[in-house]
Parts: structure tokens; C-alpha cells; sequence
């Protein structure tokens, strides 16, 4: 096997798994990754649907992204280990050494603020690049559309403004 | 805590959309084609942000474009069912930028951290602690939340505003996104850390 699939192959494989995924003969339910994260923090904490709405809310979704994202952990586990062959464990990125700095303690800290700060925006949106990008802009919801073309957008002026210039570090 | 995980596996598997076996392995095949393509990578998602590497918007574009055909003729042969979103227009406004700055600074998104987990990125997982403390505020505050998330235009797609013109819409929605997907110039940061090279299919 290829030990790396290009976009063109990535994006057809993913679109067929979206396809099965919404057939009845698969889940019947769009693909979505991120009510997983406020479900298991319930698990966590261990807090009570019939005290806390939100939990009491996504007590479904919740429990289908979790065995989904177990299954996620896994597929990535097995292709990393025997096919991409690119386990390895690691703190600071590559680009980011190049394009912010080499300090783990910075890198940590940002990755902390960051996913605490993304998993906020996607439950107020709803839905991540998986329920609003993938499942949403593939139904054409305008819901999925306002998502992805706000998210780009903010992605591209964050790139712009949070690192460095290409070549000002001495590339 | 056992309890409610070993819950969490009953509540999956007796809501109707799929057995514990076929939610598994969707989700296995879901993280198998991320890892494979590499785009769970921060030099794929922050490299976006930083137009350094485009796989991830030729990827998500072509997928969707795909996705989107195919998907509206398994929903006209009653293979699938549309499950729209609601336009909740201030929760989607200020979350998309939440969710935008917080991508490009984590260079991760919720379905691409797992993956990166499983391949050892130790600061993937500070973030996903950080996600759940996160998931746990947003959860108490969910009453504070909920006034700004508002106003609810209903659900809606874009092919139900031109009615009768459906398939067309849709054909070309789906046509552009892949064409687009295309004219995205192929360009990767290949990260020598990683011994990376360009994929030959």
C-alpha cells in the first residue's frame, strides 16, 4: 500500500464515506466530530442530563460521535503505525518552529487556549468542519455554507496576523 | 464513570442510525483516510492558514463536490435522508470565528485531533484537554449561551430557495466545488521531520 494518498484520492475516499455514512444501509445521520468533546467532559465530570440541558441535549449525538471518534482513534492508530509508518511522538511542530518559535511551553499553552476556544465556537455554531463542512456544505444547507465561508475566512486573516512572515525567522 | 461509558455504547447502538459495528467502522475508515492523506498534520491546516500547503481546502472542496451529487441522487432513489442544520445566525457568526482563529492557532480540528493523537502529537492532546474544559463551560453556561445563538432563520438549503430547479442547482453546485477543487494551486509544504513526499495517487 501507497504510505501516502493524495487529495484527489483522500477527497474521493472521504466523499464515499460521507455517501455511506447518510445511506440507509449505513447510519442514516450526517458525519460529525465535535458534540463528542462537551459529551465525554459529562462522562468525565460525571454530569446529570436531568440537571444540565445541554447534556440532556446531545445525550444522543454525544454517544454516536463517541463510538465513532473510538473508531477514529483507531483507523489513525493502525494506518500510522502500518502504512503511513509515521508514529512517532512529538510537541512541536515543524511549521510552527519554523513560522512562530521552538519553545514547547509556548506551543502547549496555545494548543490549550486554542482547543478550549474551538470547542466553544463549534458548540455555538453547532457543528465543526465535519457536521457544517463536510455533512452540511454536501447537502447544501445554507447553515453549512455560512459556516464554511466565515471559518476560511477567519482561518486565513488568523495565519496572517498570528505567525510570522515566510523567511523572517531564516528560513 | 465505567457505567457511562459502557451507557454511551447502549445509547449508539439503539438510536437507529447503525449498529456499534457500523458506527466503529465508519469512524475507523474516517480516521484511516485522514492519516493516509496526512491532513491532520498542522502543516496541513495552520500550513492553509499560512498558504503554504493547499490539500486541505483541494481535499474538503472535491469531497463535498463529489459528496454533494452523489448524494442528491441517493436522496431522490430514497437511499438517504436530508438532516439540515438550522440557520442559528449568531451562534454560527461568532462561533465560525471562534472555531476559525482557533483552527489556524491549533492547526486541528475536533475529527482531525484524535488522528493526530493516534500518531503521538503530545500537544494535540494538551488541546484536547483543553477542548473538554471547554466542552464542560460551554455545558454550565449553556443558559448564558443560548440568548446569542439566535435568531433561528429555520433549516434550509440552497437548492429549496430556487424551487422547481433543484437537480440543476445542484449539478452546478457540484460541478463548481470540483472544478474549484482543481484550479487550487498544488502546492505542499512537505515536513522533513516526517521524511514526507508528495503521494503518487
Amino acid at each position: 500500500m501507497p504510505r501516502k494518498i493524495s487529495w484527489l484520492a483522500g477527497g474521493f475516499l472521504m466523499a464515499l464515506l460521507i455517501l455511506f455514512t447518510f445511506s440507509i444501509f449505513g447510519a442514516d445521520r450526517p458525519i460529525g466530530a465535535s458534540t463528542y468533546v462537551p459529551y465525554f467532559a459529562g462522562l468525565l465530570f460525571n454530569l446529570d442530563p436531568q440537571k444540565y440541558e445541554y447534556m440532556a441535549e446531545i445525550e444522543k449525538a454525544g454517544a454516536w460521535e463517541g463510538v465513532m471518534l473510538i473508531g477514529a482513534f483507531f483507523g489513525a492508530l493502525f494506518m500510522s503505525v502500518f502504512v503511513t509508518k509515521t508514529f512517532r511522538f512529538s510537541v512541536v511542530p515543524t511549521l510552527w518552529r519554523e513560522r512562530k518559535n521552538g519553545s514547547v511551553l509556548s506551543r502547549l499553552t496555545w494548543s490549550f487556549i486554542a482547543g478550549f476556544v474551538m470547542i466553544i465556537g463549534a458548540r455555538l455554531a453547532g457543528g465543526c468542519t465535519s457536521g457544517h463542512f463536510l455533512s452540511g456544505a454536501s447537502q447544501i444547507a445554507v447553515s453549512g455554507l455560512i459556516f464554511g465561508g466565515v471559518t476560511m475566512t477567519t482561518v486565513i486573516i488568523t495565519g496572517r496576523v498570528f505567525y510570522k512572515k515566510r523567511g523572517e525567522n531564516g528560513r | 464513570m465505567v457505567d457511562r461509558f459502557l451507557h454511551m455504547f447502549e445509547v449508539a447502538a439503539t438510536q437507529g442510525h447503525g449498529s456499534i459495528a457500523t458506527i466503529l467502522f465508519i469512524g475507523f475508515i474516517f480516521g484511516a483516510v485522514i492519516q493516509w492523506a496526512r491532513v491532520d498534520k498542522f502543516e496541513k491546516i495552520a500550513g492553509f492558514a499560512m498558504l503554504e500547503d493547499m490539500t486541505v481546502p483541494k481535499m474538503l472542496f472535491f469531497a463535498i463536490g463529489l459528496a454533494s451529487i452523489g448524494l442528491y441522487f441517493m436522496i431522490e432513489a430514497g437511499y438517504a435522508h436530508y438532516h439540515v442544520k438550522p440557520i442559528l445566525l449568531g451562534g454560527l457568526v461568532i462561533g465560525a470565528i471562534l472555531f476559525g482563529i482557533a483552527m489556524a492557532i491549533f492547526g486541528k480540528c475536533p475529527g482531525t485531533g484524535p488522528v493526530s493523537i493516534a500518531e503521538g502529537r503530545v500537544d494535540v492532546l494538551v488541546g484536547a484537554i483543553g477542548g473538554i474544559f471547554g466542552g464542560l463551560l460551554f455545558t454550565y453556561a449553556y443558559p448564558w449561551f443560548k440568548p446569542i445563538m439566535g435568531p433561528d432563520y429555520k433549516k434550509a438549503t440552497l437548492p429549496s430557495i430556487f424551487e422547481g430547479h433543484e437537480s440543476v442547482v445542484i449539478l452546478i453546485y457540484g460541478a463548481a466545488l470540483i472544478l474549484i477543487s482543481f484550479l487550487i494551486p498544488d502546492i505542499e509544504y512537505l515536513d522533513a521531520e516526517d521524511e514526507e513526499r508528495r503521494a503518487d495517487i
